[in-house]
């Protein structure tokens, strides 16, 4: 027997506003759909409920009601994200669930009776979940999805409904229940019947004959018939957050606010399905109109907000958009966490998702190019080198001893080489020697010995080829270096101190 | 033999199992080692204590159970060193780089500073530990690492721009658990302006609780009290090949180690450190690879004499 949970979130759009902007709660807020003269209330706080003010009222005579009333436009984005948040709640129970929009969502959830005492506790744990993404759900459980769905619109919550109860569970219940908006109802209340128990009872071919399809329907679900099968949706590829904002912002702090509080929604959504994010894309809609797009790579999958907000604030900081900002939206590309079996006998590992947070923190306030894996790359320059990505390879299973330290000598190169003028003289043999060189700092002084040329020819095919000739000078002074002629005018350099 | 059958019972099962899961219980000398003790109020505690009471003193103390073998494991490991394998810098400091503790190395111009620093990483990645290398100045030479041994894909390469981002780097750092820091602040002045002593002090508190060796190689003292050791390198000197008319060749150089100041150890203990330029070849010490002048590999030129 097929079992479906209906999570259904009451005045989806006002849910949807506080869940991100959570502090109107307590607020008498009021989200209005139209504009000028058309805005009329679509759903409201209790505080401005209780107040007098309800659906389908226009805005200025609930401003009458309430003259400090808050209204909020009907937010397509903040409304799309919590649907994906209330779907992606739902998929922690079972992976088909079907988006019936609106804040509406079914759940397949035939055999769950293993895992949950009752069914009663399975729709608690749903409630508690949506509660988890601040979204208020009611639960109904039946064995179709039109019984579902009614029971979960009933103020107590969860409602489960027995299976092969539906008939019974809907009889009592008003007309209007089995769909609001009900074009034959006046037809209906014409004829005298109230509940939808009174018509489960005329015959369906009279009703047929005379509503004709819709009349057929409408007794079938009457007396708890649903054809229509669950369609399970595809898992989304992405995780989204976004809002469009009452007002452009010019200023990168209270920009930096709002999006702090959609990373953190993404990240309790990523955290839900056990992923993490390994690339975010922004997306900013512009004042008058256009938009702008950016898209930041992490160095490993992450679910830490605060290097996420810090790489935003240092891509923004890097190039602003270049007009004020009305609406944005995040999207997060979804990677499984680095895991790593830690090892009891061996060297200490490192766990993967902290190295990866760490390793953002550390890019995001150096830069990319200055946190990695040292790469040496071919070629006969000595300073020629690369930055990888760091993904140390696993220690091994138990401790081993360091290997013998070869005992060499070090260069400290310095990057860029540094100018400098050097005195030569020849030798008795003919070579040349360097006798004083004159640079920067300590790099100045005469020579005590010096050894060389040895000379390099590197890429030859290039427009300025590496020719040069190196040489190793001690100074009186102390220190020995690493000297150089080459390029343009045969300049002379020093590129690295042995140390 | 009453108390046999309580290790038949489920709650000693675990406790067994890891009697021969345990290296330490058969390197055991004449006398049996001390066995931790687990923390008071472990529920664990009276059962393990009524369990070594019926055993023999011998088999008694090979009896672990898993807390308390991941307590004894981590507690050898922090009492540890790691070891740079540079003889001369080991013994002065008894034994290498401790665990938990920083280890300031101070010397001005070419001194072999960096060379020590190469070593350490080249021994804490042979062991297969993880290491990071906070450069302020710039200065690691990638190739030249490789050389002295050190696995450059056990090593994270950090290129801060100023001390401050150096400190703070080496903090963050170390909180993930990396064993070997060595922040290398270059040459003489520094980048950036000096940070306050209490950094140093958090930063020596950071390395002591996750248990990591911290190095700090400076042309001048910068650590002042928060240092467990402080090694002055003075006195260098350079060794050249050739004479007179003869072409030279730098063969490496010599320095005198100082040990300026150590909570458990006598200060003022002197030694030297040699170390050798790869191309002198017939000037390595023994077991090192033989290099060639034209081994473009252990140095990035080509060479006509």
């Amino acid at each position: 027997m097929t079992r479906i949970a209906a999570l259904f979130v009451p005045m989806f759009p006002l849910a949807a506003r506080l869940r991100s902007e959570p502090e109107l709660l307590t607020e008498a807020l009021a989200i209005v759909e139209g504009n000028g003269n058309a805005a009329h209330i679509v759903a409201a706080t209790r505080r401005a409920r209780t107040k007098g003010i309800k659906p389908g009222h226009s805005l200025a005579q609930a401003r009458s009601l309430v003259p400090k009333l808050i209204a909020r436009g009907r937010d397509v984005e903040c409304e799309r994200t919590a649907q994906e948040a209330l779907l992606e709640a739902a998929e922690t129970f079972s992976p088909r669930v079907e988006d019936a929009g609106e804040g509406l969502v079914f759940i397949d959830v035939t055999g769950m009776e293993r895992h949950f005492a009752s069914e009663e506790e399975l729709g608690k744990a749903a409630l508690r979940a949506c509660d988890n993404v601040g979204l208020p759900a009611r639960c109904g459980i039946a064995a179709s999805k039109l019984a579902a769905r009614v029971a979960a619109e009933l103020p107590k919550s969860p409602t489960i409904v027995p299976a092969g109860g539906e008939a019974a569970f809907l009889a009592p219940l008003p007309l209007r229940r089995l769909t609001p908006a009900l074009d034959a109802a006046t037809t209906l209340q014409r004829w005298g019947i109230g509940s939808i128990g009174d018509l489960a009872r005329l015959p369906e071919p009279e009703v047929a004959s005379r509503l004709g399809e819709l009349g057929r329907e409408l007794h079938y679900a009457a007396r708890g018939i649903d054809p229509r099968p669950l369609i399970p949706r595809a898992m989304p590829p992405e995780f989204r957050e976004g809002m469009e904002l009452e007002w452009p912002l010019v200023a990168l702090e209270p920009f930096l606010f709002i999006a702090s509080a959609a990373l953190d929604r993404l990240a309790k959504r990523l955290e839900v399905q056990g992923f993490a994010c390994k690339r975010l894309e922004v997306t900013m809609n512009l004042e008058p109109d256009g938009h702008h797009a950016r898209a930041i790579e992490l160095p490993a999958p992450t679910r830490d907000v605060k290097t996420m907000l810090t790489l935003i604030r240092l891509d923004l900081e890097k190039t602003p958009p270049g007009a004020p900002v009305t609406g944005f939206s995040i999207v997060a590309h979804p990677d499984r966490p680095r895991r790593a079996q830690l090892s009891l006998f061996g060297p200490a590992a490192l766990s993967p998702e902290k190295l990866a947070t760490t390793i953002a923190r550390l890019i995001s306030m150096l830069g990319d190019d200055r946190v990695g894996m040292a790469v040496p790359v071919d070629g006969h320059l000595p300073e020629r080198y690369a930055i990888g990505p760091f993904a140390p390879p696993p220690p091994p299973d138990l401790k081993r001893g360091p290997r013998k330290s070869h005992g060499l000598i070090a260069t400290r190169v310095f990057r860029p080489p540094i100018p400098v003028e050097v005195i030569t003289r020849e030798r008795g043999n003919g070579e040349l020697e360097i006798t004083s060189i004159q640079g920067e700092g300590d790099i100045s002084g005469p020579v005590r010995a010096s050894a060389g040329p040895w000379q390099t020819d590197a890429e030859w095919w290039a427009p300025a080829p590496g020719v040069r000739e190196y040489w190793d000078v001690e100074l009186e002074r102390g220190g020995v270096y690493r000297t150089y002629r080459g390029g343009e005018g045969a300049q002379w350099f020093v590129d690295a101190r042995f140390d | 033999m009453h108390d046999l059958p309580i290790l038949l019972t489920p709650d000693y099962r675990h406790i067994l199992s890891f009697v021969s899961a345990i290296p330490l219980s058969f390197d055991f000398g004449p006398r049996p080692r001390p066995v931790p003790e687990l923390p008071p109020g472990d529920p664990q505690r009276d059962d393990v204590k009524r369990l070594r009471e019926s055993l023999s003193r011998e088999v008694a103390a090979k009896v672990m159970n898993a807390t308390e073998l991941i307590r004894a494991l981590d507690k050898a490991r922090r009492d540890e060193s790691i070891p740079t394998t540079l003889a001369p810098f080991d013994t002065l400091l008894g034994g290498g780089l401790p665990r938990g503790k920083m280890v300031e190395l101070t010397g001005r111009r070419a001194t072999g500073r960096f060379a020590i620093a190469m070593s350490a990483l080249a021994a804490a990645t042979s062991m297969g530990e993880a290491a990071v290398l906070v450069d302020l100045g710039d200065h690691f030479d990638p190739r030249n690492a490789e050389e002295n041994g050190v696995d450059l894909r056990r090593m994270l390469w950090i290129r801060p721009k100023t001390l401050k981002q150096a400190v703070m780097s080496a903090e963050m750092i170390t909180a993930t658990g990396f064993q070997l820091v060595v922040l290398d602040v270059g040459l003489h002045p520094i980048r950036g302006r000096r940070v306050p002593d209490a950094a140093w002090v958090r930063l020596g508190r950071t390395a002591e609780a996750h248990g990591a060796a911290m190095m700090i190689s400076t042309p001048y003292p910068l650590t002042a009290t928060a240092s467990e050791a402080v090694v002055v390198m003075e006195h260098a000197r350079a060794k050249w090949l050739g004479k007179g008319n003869a072409p030279r060749v730098l063969a490496g150089s010599t320095a005198d180690l100082r040990l300026g100041k150590h909570r458990h150890r006598k200060a003022g203990v002197r030694a030297s450190v040699e170390l050798h330029v790869a191309e002198a070849s017939g000037q390595e010490k023994p077991g090192t690879p033989t290099r060639r002048l034209d081994d473009s590999s252990t140095r990035p030129l080509l060479v006509s004499r």
